[in-house]
């Protein structure tokens, strides 16, 4: 999982669809699904946050505007947010996802940011202990400090 | 140890059992229902070939249409492809040259090692073993029929383009690009006589 999250397209590939995008939206007015997705799937895939959250965007706006292709859009929001680590909101989608088709994908992504979120409770439940710790450890110093006086 | 990567790529129409293979090989399972890959997926296994392990790096594409324009830049690097139809089906065959002509117009390796492979074996035959044979003869690729439902023949895919891979002139044993760039593997002598036979 970590590699095809990891994985990040080419900004050649990016430019492209993304000059189509516009290119259409000038000329026409108005995106084909396809362009808009085809920019979406590499926005997602793209090594900035920005571009990312644009494409989860774009994502979200294809799935109220094109039912059919649902499937592939919420995959996606939950693909963009494992990206962000934005676990929360990804599990959202996995759960969505799965609870109207079982998906081996989706099966995968969803195990893997469960036990990434897990993984940061973990590291921020430590972190806290760790300041409660230090702070003891503080206090005890103090008092310490003030029976010696 | 496992540092000696392989990129490999897994393309064919959709439904065919691109994902049936890599799941069968990677974790010896098979699902009876057909997920649709959604874009691409990706798994990775090690496998030792004379003593050295490599780490396959299995690319899986999504045979669905809209997918098409977006899955060009996992060609790059890809070391061997490995070209998958339905033998009860032959219009996945025939659509198979249209695959290939992908792998031409994006692949930036001209030496990339290719095997056909004919799946569903276990089901009622519409395309000749032969057929499969000769497409694979006139491009210069391997070629095996399997059943990834019955685990037939499904590792002897794996393990034939891997070989052809590591034993190619191209494939520094030696001194192996992390990134698998540049590296090709020759079929200067490759034919179709090189399948693996199952009956």
């Amino acid at each position: 999982m970590e590699e095809l999250l990891e994985e990040v397209v080419p900004s050649e590939d990016l430019q492209r669809f993304e000059r189509k995008y516009h290119r259409e939206l000038e000329s026409d007015g108005w995106i084909r699904i396809e362009t808009k997705f085809e920019y979406a799937f590499c926005l997602v895939r793209s090594r900035y946050t920005n571009d990312v959250k644009r494409g989860l965007m774009l994502f979200e706006n294809l799935a109220h505007e094109h039912p059919d292709g649902r499937r592939d859009y919420i995959y996606h929001l939950a693909f963009g947010n494992a990206r962000l680590k934005n676990y929360t909101e990804g599990l959202k989608y996995c759960r969505a996802f799965l609870e109207i088709e079982s998906n081996h994908q989706m099966n995968l992504l969803e195990a893997y940011m469960r036990k990434q979120s897990d993984r940061e409770i973990v590291k921020a439940m430590a972190l806290a202990g760790g300041t409660v710790l230090f702070m003891a450890l503080g206090l005890l110093g103090m008092g310490l400090a003030m029976v010696r006086k | 140890m496992a540092d000696r990567a392989i990129k490999l790529l897994v393309i064919g129409e959709s439904g065919v059992g691109k994902s049936s293979l890599i799941r069968r090989f990677v974790e010896n399972k098979f699902d009876e229902n057909h997920d649709v890959t959604i874009g691409m997926d990706f798994k990775s296994k090690v496998m030792n070939v004379d003593g050295i392990d490599y780490k396959v790096a299995l690319w899986d594409t999504a045979g669905a249409e809209r997918f098409r324009s977006l899955t060009p830049s996992f060609y790059r690097k890809a070391l061997g492809a490995i070209l998958v139809y339905d033998i009860t089906n032959r219009d996945t065959l025939v659509k198979l040259e249209a695959w290939l002509a992908e792998l031409d117009s994006y692949s930036d390796n001209p030496n990339i090692a290719i095997i056909v492979v004919g799946n569903k074996i276990d089901q009622d035959r519409v395309v000749d073993r032969q057929e499969g044979r000769n497409f694979a003869r006139k491009h210069r690729a391997l070629f095996i029929e399997t059943s990834a439902r019955c685990d037939q023949f499904v590792s002897d895919v794996f393990k034939e383009i891997v070989e052809k891979i590591v034993s190619s002139e191209y494939f520094d044993n030696g001194q192996m690009n992390p990134n698998g760039m540049e590296i090709g593997s020759n079929d200067s002598d490759l034919d179709g006589n090189a399948s693996t036979c199952y009956c």
